[in-house]
């Protein structure tokens, strides 16, 4: 266990481990909003029947796919700095 | 997902006190493998229009013999009762085939045209059904001209958008 360290070199145990939590957080937080943003958009709030049909199978299909890639590049551009404007 | 895990606790504590008076509230359960497989398949267009063709095609025999019994020619001074009855027998067979297969493409095409436009829509609406009840319309009248085609298109989607309306009121 000691000799392959999946820490980088210079980061302790406790910095880790917050690093883990925050990112933990993100991810919940992610799932959260994107749940709550595909179901606003796709399902019909008058609730007429309790399994999903196939309009909104496939536009949560579609949402979830958009908003997963329109994360990625809003991270992609973030990450890389400032934002080219 | 703080959500679903709080719900629960406060459906079955909430269902305790009105337990002789109404309907239990049931407690939310995500759906099990073989529910998620099931919808899967039934979400497929060629699974679901193969489904309702042989529907269509039970309801077409049915009153395809129904009919078929009701109106033939009773001749007696020509044949025996037998004779008869065999004859009748066939009449039927073959008027109920045939309905049998109209109805058969007529619940094919409707359930493909149905299933491919609210898949490309995205949405669940009474417009797919108009929709679906023109394509259906056209295409078993396209035989007699375009315009035949266009007069089958508005009725059978003003046809079947009145039926859905019908069951949604009644369900």
């Amino acid at each position: 266990m000691a000799s392959t360290n999946p820490f980088p070199e210079g980061i302790a145990k406790e910095q880790a481990f917050s690093m883990a939590q925050t990112e933990m957080e993100y991810r919940v937080e992610l799932f959260n909003k994107l749940a709550q943003t595909c179901f606003n958009k796709c399902v019909d709030k008058r609730y007429k029947e309790a399994e999903l049909n196939m309009g909104e199978n496939s536009c949560i299909d579609r949402c979830v796919s958009k908003y997963w890639q329109v994360n990625g590049m809003v991270g992609q551009l973030l990450s890389a700095g400032k934002p080219p404007m | 997902m703080a959500d679903s895990s709080a719900e629960p606790a406060g459906a079955s504590s909430g269902s305790v006190g009105s337990d002789e008076s109404s309907t239990q509230i049931q407690p939310i359960r995500m759906p099990t493998i073989e529910e998620i497989r099931a919808q899967e398949i039934w979400n497929n267009c060629a699974v679901k229009s193969v489904a309702s063709g042989v529907m269509g095609g039970g309801l077409g025999l049915m009153m395809g013999l129904f009919l078929g019994a009701l109106d033939n020619p009773i001749m007696h001074d020509t044949m025996t009762a037998r004779q008869q009855f065999v004859f009748t027998a066939k009449q039927m067979g073959q008027r109920s085939w045939n309905s049998c297969k109209t109805f058969a493409v007529m619940g094919l095409v409707f359930s493909a045209a149905e299933c491919i436009v609210e898949k490309a829509r995205a949405k669940h609406d009474t417009t797919n059904t108009a929709i679906a009840g023109c394509v259906t319309g056209g295409s078993m009248s396209a035989r007699g001209g375009p315009k035949a085609a266009c007069i089958g298109c508005a009725g059978f989607a003003t046809f079947s958008v009145l039926i859905e309306k019908f069951f949604d009121r009644h369900t």
